[in-house]
């Protein structure tokens, strides 16, 4: 019991201080949601690939549980999914230019996604160090940090990508 | 289909795709989306750029007849 106690006041606060920095990212400027028309619906366009990901994605989990057995926990396998239609998002944002808003410094976000990224995957590295991102053959809720730093490296490396194709192609004067 | 008026009448004001678009409220790759003929703007945007490059709606985005 003080166990679980223990966990959901450790989630509150987390969400709680996740919160607090992107009210204070926002408030700097860092993170801004001011889109053109284009963006905009580019981006319900990838809203709408990340809803139907979503789903795909949540229907595999539940059918790999049953037929599979229990290979992965509730809360990692829910994040799984999260992280694989959230990438989907990004990956068609950045594709079509709507990924960062009309106010958003590219460097100051990318530097923001790589150091979540090297968090993230640092706090993996010490937890696949420790042996316990698997336990009795499923995967464990410290499988979420390098899922997380996965997907915020993959997002990255496929703007900077994208990135420098622009640069190329960019008209002159 | 491309829009090559618009893209000369940028030019003739020596304006780059990225002022006419700060100048527009826009990305610079609306811009050149809408000069590539990859996106269609809204009546909006149309009368923003129109105002800002001197020039009317046809002269700017009225399709020419074949």
């Amino acid at each position: 019991m003080e166990y679980k106690l223990g966990m959901v006041f450790g989630v509150a606060v987390s969400l709680t201080v996740g919160v607090l920095i992107v009210a204070v990212l926002f408030k700097k400027r860092v993170l801004d949601m001011t889109f053109d028309e284009r963006q905009e619906r580019a981006r319900g366009q990838a809203f709408k690939l990340g809803f139907f990901t979503m789903m795909f994605c949540t229907a595999a989990y539940g059918i790999s549980d049953a037929v599979l057995g229990r290979w992965i926990d509730v809360i990692t396998g829910c994040m799984l999914c999260v992280c694989i239609s959230v990438t989907v998002f990004a990956v068609e944002c950045i594709r079509k230019d709507a990924y960062l808003s009309l106010k958003e410094r590219p460097w100051q976000v990318m530097t923001l996604f790589a150091i979540l990224a090297a968090v993230n995957l640092g706090i993996g590295a010490l937890n696949l160090h420790s042996g316990e991102v698997v336990e009795n053959g499923v995967l464990t809720f410290r499988a979420i940090n390098p899922m997380v730093g996965v997907m915020m490296l993959l997002v990255l490396a496929i703007y900077a990508v994208k990135h420098l194709q622009d640069g190329s192609e960019m008209e002159e004067g | 289909m491309k829009n090559l008026r618009l893209k000369s009448a940028r030019a003739a004001l020596d304006l780059s795709q990225q002022q006419l678009a700060e100048a527009v409220g826009v990305s610079r790759q609306t811009v050149n989306a809408i000069e590539k003929g990859d996106y269609n703007p809204t009546i909006r945007l149309c009368l923003a750029i129109c105002r800002v490059l001197g020039k009317t709606l046809d002269e700017l985005f009225w399709e020419e007849e074949t």
